[in-house]
């Protein structure tokens, strides 16, 4: 078109010299310079560029965040999605570690303003004949609703709830914030505890089988399966089942951030500045500069340069090593990764929606209105097994089922039109759909809209002001790094995960290429506003830049690292 | 919830809130920013409507290059970043015209297209700026804008007002008393002959700064165009970016910054403001906070005495002046168009080349009379819009040709398409008058712009977004009317007299409360200036004592209250107290000598 083509597919491609239409032999004000230098560069202000960089500029390192987009925050996005006047949180809504995230408590985020409102009504499966089921944040008021349809079933979950949230907080939270541990070590110390045994078990089972292994109700069972699989697992595949245990628990420890969830990154990018570091927005990142095997800065579209000692990139394989560096200063193992690597094995369409009232739930627990996500669509565990290997298969499932959310619930903050409603149902969806989204989009909204309504009598044509969907190729459009749509990055699938993500010669976030950093959730431990990749690598980098660590790992880490990683070199 | 105390706290962060914010905490005042939307930045938005696409609704290019603030604030530290545009203003007529008249990068560009059109136009003062040079320009630009009114009671001659003193001595030859008293279309009336040229400086004008028909208001018309052409460009990214900047300033010098924070009341006691309480469906709702030194409102004028202030601290006659001021003339009817081609006027590409396209093109702009409709449109009250071609014209501006950020590869973004339309207050209709029209509104602009550049077909245009003035009332809480400059920018309105004569210095009738909103002088367009002026009264006052890198305008006269002990030598700040005022005023005339 233009002087200043987007060069989408060749990010490393240099031709776009000529940024501007005219360069002023005077600048008429001072700009940040051509060139410049920092201790440490990062790629992508998402919420793992973030923390990183707050921890490393708190450590006294000149620290530089380079974001693409205008806005920071990545999947931290609060936007006007719906104009004009009312905003959604079009990736993270909510948030499911916040009462483990280090970051909270080391910069104190939540005496600045920022909170997280978490409810005991969480999430909540509605049935075609009405019947709920609801997952309370407390354990009993979870098994009251299960009774209803098992007397049984409720008594298990309440069993394997002690269990399972014992995984979570001994075992899986912790091992989140530390480096992975390789297979081998973890079979010869985990099995030390009853609960590593479990961990163990777990893992050589699929997410289906440990439902239907647990319980009997059909409808207890596709709950429960929807929730463990929702993120990113396959039902069906063995090898990360103990995945199971943490996504049912913390489907029932959501938390939604009050003001929207760009306010984590707002609360971040404060402490970066108020400690001297500097944030650089559309800033697209097109080159990491390597020079003899060592990293040496970056290149920005504009043609400006920052050199760095360290950069940390929080992009993909593919990107940080298929598109941003020279492939002869590549090793074979990164060519190797890029190439292989698997973007997630699904993408999410979802639909945003303005009503002057909120959508009311018809069923016979009127207490479903206050959960945070309502799933609806499912009522038995094949119903489930069907959709997902359909999303799987690249199809979008015939029968449309997925979960939704009232966002004004717990965040009146949203609309600009006080009382005005904002909430979004969002289904899991393949990339490329036959007949492209541009014309199976507005069918699906339709298909969404008519759903929604059979549970809801009051959200009719009259209430709803405006809707928008956003679709996987949308997704990819406002946030790059999910390519084809992928929200984490990469597929959780067995050879991507633990120490294998994003490669098995990246461990704490240390690549093969000396002075870059992999930060983003294509390393270990993995998407989903999580903060461990950020947080595993600020430690590396100020640990090499010779900067002082000035944090600690909280006390529950370090009780994981001394009963599963001391006897480890 | 526990309350807290600041030295200042500054009502919204909007441009001017977050400008005045970065000021004081600059200069070591602890300081905090109340905003009210999840996002500070007020009308320098740019927003992602479509994932990849980003639009303004408000604010689009960069009118305040001249700004003392750029480098008082250091705000390149900051990410600040600009893109310069070869192109920034063409013309079309519905009967087959087009002219690129280029800007500031590209002069050839227009003295081409003119002396094609009208050669006896090349040297008129149209082309104002390459006459004036950039140093000149900025001394003009800084007497209009960046200058605090003069107190009141303060007798100058008009031809001694800063800019005319400026004027007179950069332009010797072209100054005569009679401009003094001439409005803008006066003064095209006389010096251009193009009519299509008078068109685009009507309407430049209009949408720049003052309506060209306002009496008195000459060069404040001229001086938006100046503001328009000064830096011919836009910051990279957009106008929110330069918010960030700003804002990325305040904090790392210790600013706090609440968002989701609206405020529900001034707190008034023993005619003093000692601070604010947030509103009840704030992210800490009714959460109070005390100011120490200031409680400054980046609110319009209206909202700030008759909403936040209350009835019960102002008296009624003061309360009827507020009510009164006038809200006419800046409010927009805001159109974005995303688009897989850009228009091609007259369905021919040399018009417009695309490696040098106007990022904005005035349209249709085929007669005078096109102006003196849509003035009369602006300014009347009206139950329903007339949409005819000659009740459309619009500015129509794209920043993608020279910024790749703004939408991804194979499209275009034409925002804003600004027209002109009534405040909601003024429609006989009620203010959700123009809503009902909205899509009727656009469908006829749209069918203009079809008319104009026959390759915007349906099939083109991929999405179409709207803000009308009233939907920017609500999005905006202190876009009062919707109007990019807040309030009528005429002689009544202005300098001295902006929004009221009392309020002209920034001071209220209540103590320790400042305004810092567009509704003070010098209006709108982001130009970190109100804040810049309020700073030489806040000196004045004692609350602030900026560090070395402050210097003020040297036009400044100064009137500090009794008491205060914060009066500066004019060698310290460059201004003089009132007793000394005629030495003063002669000082300031001297130095531009």
């Amino acid at each position: 078109m233009t002087l200043s083509n987007v060069d989408t597919e060749g990010l490393r491609s240099t031709s776009r010299k000529q940024e501007f239409g005219v360069a002023p032999t005077e600048h008429i004000l001072d700009e940040f310079p051509l060139t410049s230098a920092y201790d440490v560069a990062i790629i992508g202000a998402g919420p793992n560029g973030l923390m990183a960089a707050a921890y490393l500029v708190k450590a006294g390192l000149k620290t530089i965040v380079l974001e693409r987009r205008q806005e920071i925050g990545g999947g931290l996005a609060t936007e006007e999605t719906l104009f004009p006047g009312y905003y959604t949180n079009p990736h993270a809504f909510y948030h499911m570690m916040t009462d483990y995230m280090p970051i909270m408590s080391d910069f104190a985020l939540n005496s600045h303003g920022l909170f997280f409102v978490k409810p005991n009504t969480q999430t909540a499966g509605i049935f075609s004949d009405n019947s709920s089921l609801i997952l309370y944040n407390q354990i009993e008021d979870t098994k009251d609703s299960i009774a209803k349809f098992s007397a049984s079933d409720a008594r298990t979950f309440g069993k394997l709830m002690r269990k399972w949230r014992k995984i979570v907080s001994e075992v899986i939270a912790p091992g989140t914030y530390v480096p992975p541990i390789s297979p081998i070590d973890m079979i010869e110390t985990f099995e030390k505890t009853e609960i590593g045994r479990e961990v163990l078990r777990l893992s050589e089972m699929s997410p289906a089988e440990i439902i239907d292994e647990n319980f009997e109700s059909d409808r207890v069972k596709a709950l429960l399966l929807y929730v463990a699989c929702m993120w990113g697992l396959d039902p069906n595949e063995s090898g990360l089942g103990f995945m199971v245990p943490l996504m049912v628990d913390r489907a029932m420890n959501k938390a939604q951030c009050y003001g929207g969830s760009h306010k984590l990154a707002g609360a971040l990018s404060r402490e970066i500045l108020s400690e001297g570091g500097t944030i650089l927005d559309n800033a697209e990142v097109t080159e990491i500069l390597v020079d003899s095997g060592r990293v040496t800065g970056i290149q920005l579209f504009d043609g400006r340069q920052i050199e760095a000692r360290a950069v940390l990139s929080s992009l993909a394989p593919p990107l940080t090593f298929g598109r941003l560096i020279e492939q002869e200063d590549v090793p074979p193992e990164m060519i190797e990764s890029a190439s292989l690597w698997e973007w997630d094995k699904w993408s999410f369409a979802t639909m945003s929606l303005v009503s002057q009232e909120p959508p009311v739930y018809e069923c016979d627990d009127p207490s479903v209105n206050d959960a945070l996500m309502v799933v609806m669509g499912f009522d038995s565990l094949d119903q489930v097994l069907d959709h997902f290997s359909a999303v799987i298969a690249g199809k979008l499932p015939e029968s449309i089922g997925g979960h939704a959310t009232v966002e004004t619930r717990y965040d009146p903050t949203l609309p600009r039109i006080q009382g005005h409603q904002v909430s979004f149902f969002q289904v899991h969806a393949p990339y490329e759909v036959q007949g492209g989204w541009d014309e199976q989009g507005p069918v699906l909204v339709d298909n969404l809209i008519t759903l929604w309504k059979r549970h809801c009598s009051g959200l009719v044509d009259s209430n709803i002001v405006m809707n928008s969907l956003e679709t996987p190729i949308d997704i990819e459009t406002r946030l790059s790094s999910m390519v084809r749509g992928s929200i984490k990055h990469g597929d959780y699938h067995p050879l991507q995960m633990g120490i294998f993500r994003p490669h098995d010669s990246c461990v704490g976030g240390r690549s093969p290429i000396e002075g870059l950093y992999l930060c983003g959730a294509s390393s270990y431990p993995g998407g989903l506003v999580i903060g461990g990749p950020g947080y595993i690598a600020a430690g590396s980098v100020a640990e090499d830049l010779g900067a002082g660590k000035w944090w600690k790992e909280p006390e529950y880490v370090r009780r994981y690292v001394s009963t599963y990683m001391q006897t480890i070199g | 919830m526990s309350d807290e105390r600041f030295d200042v706290v500054v009502i919204g962060g909007g441009h001017n809130g977050s400008t005045i914010a970065a000021y004081l905490a600059k200069s070591g005042l602890s300081t905090c920013v109340l905003e009210s939307r999840p996002e500070c930045g007020g009308g320098q938005e740019n927003t992602e409507v479509r994932p990849g696409f980003r639009i303004d609704p408000h604010a689009t290019y960069l009118y305040g290059g001249a700004a003392p603030g750029f480098d008082q604030l250091e705000l390149w530290k900051y990410g600040m970043r600009m893109v310069y545009y070869a192109s920034m203003a063409g013309v079309a007529t519905l009967d087959g015209q087009a002219a690129n008249l280029g800007g500031r990068w590209r002069p050839d560009l227009g003295d081409e297209a003119i002396k094609r059109h009208s050669p006896a136009d090349l040297q008129g003062p149209g082309r104002i700026f390459d006459q004036l040079g950039e140093d000149a320009s900025r001394q003009l630009l800084r007497a209009l804008f960046w200058t605090p009114p003069h107190p009141q009671g303060l007798e100058v001659n008009p031809e001694d007002m800063p800019w005319w003193q400026v004027f007179r001595k950069y332009l010797p030859n072209l100054y005569f008393k009679e401009l003094i008293d001439m409005s803008y279309v006066d003064f095209l009336d006389n010096f251009v002959q193009w009519d299509p040229l008078k068109v685009v400086g009507a309407f430049g004008a209009w949408y720049c700064g003052a309506h060209p028909d306002w009496e008195g208001m000459l060069l404040q018309s001229l001086g938006g165009t100046l503001l328009y052409s000064y830096a011919s460009g836009a910051p990279r990214g957009g106008m929110h970016t330069y918010a960030h900047a700003i804002i990325r300033c305040a904090i790392a010098n210790g600013a706090r910054v609440m968002t989701n924070a609206p405020v529900g009341e001034i707190i008034v006691s023993n005619g003093r403001a000692v601070g604010v309480k947030l509103s009840q469906d704030a992210a800490f709702p009714e959460k109070t906070i005390w100011a120490d030194k200031a409680v400054i409102s980046g609110v319009d004028v209206k909202q700030t005495f008759l909403g936040l202030v209350g009835k019960s601290h102002i008296d009624p006659s003061f309360a009827q002046r507020v009510d009164d001021i006038s809200l006419k003339g800046g409010s927009l009817f805001v159109m974005s168009v995303i688009c897989r081609e850009l228009p091609r006027y007259h369905n021919d590409d040399r018009y417009f080349p695309q490696e040098v396209y106007p990022s904005c093109v005035i349209a249709p702009a085929d007669s005078f009379e096109y102006f003196r409709v849509q003035t009369r449109d602006a300014y009347s009250y009206k139950k329903s819009p007339e949409l005819t071609p000659e009740h459309l014209t619009m500015m129509i501006c794209t920043h993608d040709p020279y910024d790749s950020t703004r939408c991804p590869d194979g499209y275009h973004v034409l925002s804003p398409i600004y027209l002109e339309v009534p405040p909601p207050q003024y429609d006989v209709t009620g203010p959700l008058g123009i809503n009902r029209h909205k899509e009727e509104i656009t469908k006829a602009a749209l069918g203009v712009l079809k008319q104009l550049a026959p390759n915007m077909t349906d099939g083109n245009i991929v999405d179409v977004f709207v803000n009308t003035p009233y939907d920017s009332e609500f999005r905006n809480a202190g876009m009062v009317g919707g109007n990019w400059y807040g309030i009528r920018q005429s002689e009544d309105q202005w300098f001295s007299n902006r929004p009221l004569p009392e309020l002209s210095r920034y001071r209220t009738p209540i103590d320790g409360l400042y305004l810092c909103n567009q509704t003070s002088h010098p209006g709108g367009l982001c130009l970190m200036a109100v804040p810049y002026n309020l700073m030489h009264v806040l000196i004045d006052d004692g609350v602030v004592t900026p560090k070395s890198w402050w210097y003020p305008s040297p036009f400044y006269v100064s009137d500090p209250k009794p008491g205060t002990s914060n009066i500066k030598t004019p060698t310290d700040i460059g201004g003089t107290s009132i007793s000394s005022v005629d030495s003063q005023a002669l000082a300031a005339s001297e130095e531009i000598r």
